[in-house]
């Protein structure tokens, strides 16, 4: 019995104690780069990203409701692909009217525009950001494209007004 | 014979890129490959000190350039193999003193009597950065599981990436520390490689020997009992073509650690 016991003692003493269940150093080391190499190898500024941003909620309130404040647009990386996460709180799905008024009055916006604009064929839609690299035009033109599913998810969502469905939408979108 | 030219660059400095070209030249020499080393660090020049050739340099890569002398004539031969040479770099002179285009060009004729030319590439990246690569078809990116390091490995990557001259990349990881891998101090390799998503060449662990190496200006490879020593010549294997596996760093070294691997072995044992 006490030989037992001492025996447990020493493999006590051997046995390799466990790590810590809080984050080690060398897990905080790998987070905080992966952040910091997504900025580098995009060349997306922190002003750069806010004005992506500001340009979706403008371009996604045509279709649906949603909480400005609260979208969120984020590059994640995922593998060797970098991905823009976008988060979308939606309030309340637009009804077929309000989406038709909504885009009647940028058609017309924009008809406007370019009768009165003969100089410059440049439309504002697509040349929005003005960067200096490939990467940044590559990106906006992939987060365009999560629109209609979008609002497709909306209507399948309606009545549904809760903050909390967040319909994530993913693009990547290859660096390097 | 057309030779492979490797630049082994880092952007970083201090993670062991002149160490490592010092070693895996001397490694590939012992094979019985023709190699000839190119310091291109103008003005800091070190890679002469590491294999011990500080007082035979006669000629530098300006001098060549400059046309005070033939290439063959700058060319400075190790001490025990006579496969291996050195072309030094300039002490006095900056890194505009030689250009792109010279640089191609030596290469491009020590191509015909070599089987390896390893250029030595400065840290940072610029001129010097581009002089280096511009004569290189492959490239090894130097790097160490540290913070700066791996951002800096990632910058070079990208820039490697951007030129058709670099047909392929590798990752050597340098300085590795098994122990505080362990403990969950210091980034493992899989880490590493994942966050730069390249294909790994070398895992070199932290070693003193490099040290007293360095101080006797003898390669780290000619030392059969290093274990840093051993990885480096099993990159030398990999370069040529060998399929070499890693060598497991997790291996406990001193007796203290022996006994407990025979200890918790037992446990083991005993739980089954």
């Amino acid at each position: 019995m006490l030989l037992a016991n001492l025996y447990n003692k020493v493999l006590g003493f051997f046995r390799q104690t466990d790590t810590e269940q809080t984050e080690s150093s060398k897990d905080t080391a790998c987070n905080r780069l992966r952040v910091v190499l997504m900025q580098d190898r995009t060349n997306l500024t922190p002003e750069l990203m806010e004005r992506m941003r500001r340009e979706m909620v403008d371009l996604l309130s045509k279709y649906v409701e949603m909480d400005k404040d609260a979208l969120e647009l984020n590059l994640e990386q995922d593998g060797d692909q970098v991905a823009l996460m976008l988060s979308i709180p939606v309030i309340r799905a637009k009804d077929e009217d309000e989406i038709k008024a909504a885009l009647e009055a940028e058609d017309a916006k924009k008809s406007q525009e370019e009768s009165s604009a003969e100089d410059e064929d440049g439309d504002v839609d697509n040349e929005e950001t003005s960067d200096s690299s490939e990467d940044n035009s590559e990106n906006e033109k992939a987060s365009e494209e999560p629109n209609e599913n979008d609002s497709k998810a909306a209507d399948e969502e309606k009545e549904d007004s809760t903050t909390e469905e967040q319909p994530k939408e993913k693009d990547t979108n290859k660096e390097k | 014979m057309s030779g492979r030219v490797i630049v082994i660059t880092s952007g970083k400095g201090g993670v062991g890129k002149t160490t490592t070209n010092a070693n895996i030249g001397t490694a590939l020499a012992k094979t019985g490959k023709k190699v000839v080393m190119i310091d291109t660090d103008l003005g800091l020049r070190n890679l002469d000190l590491l294999l011990g050739l500080e007082n035979r340099i006669v000629y530098t890569i300006v001098d060549v350039v400059e046309e005070r002398c033939k290439l063959k004539q700058a060319l400075v031969k190790d001490k025990k193999n006579p496969n291996l040479c050195l072309l030094a770099a300039a002490q006095t002179r900056d890194k505009t003193a030689v250009t792109e285009e010279q640089l191609k060009d030596i290469c491009e004729q020590l191509k015909k009597d070599f089987d390896f030319i390893l250029v030595d590439c400065p840290a940072g990246i610029e001129q010097g950065f581009q002089n280096a690569v511009a004569g290189a078809s492959e490239a090894i990116v130097v790097t160490t599981p540290e913070m700066s390091a791996v951002r800096d490995a990632d910058r070079i990557i990208g820039l490697l990436e951007a030129k058709e001259e670099i047909k392929s990349y590798k990752l050597l990881l340098n300085r590795v520390r098994p122990n505080l891998i362990k403990t969950n101090d210091m980034m493992s390799v899989d880490d590493v490689v994942e966050i730069l998503s390249a294909e790994l060449i070398g895992i070199i662990p932290e070693d003193t020997g490099i040290i007293t190496s360095t101080n006797k200006g003898e390669p780290i490879v000619n030392d059969e009992k290093s274990l840093a020593g051993k990885a480096y010549n099993n990159v030398a294997r990999r370069i040529i073509g060998e399929d070499v596996p890693f060598l497991n760093l997790e291996e406990p070294q001193g007796v203290m650690a022996k006994v407990k691997k025979f200890f918790s072995g037992l446990m083991g044992k005993e739980k089954v």
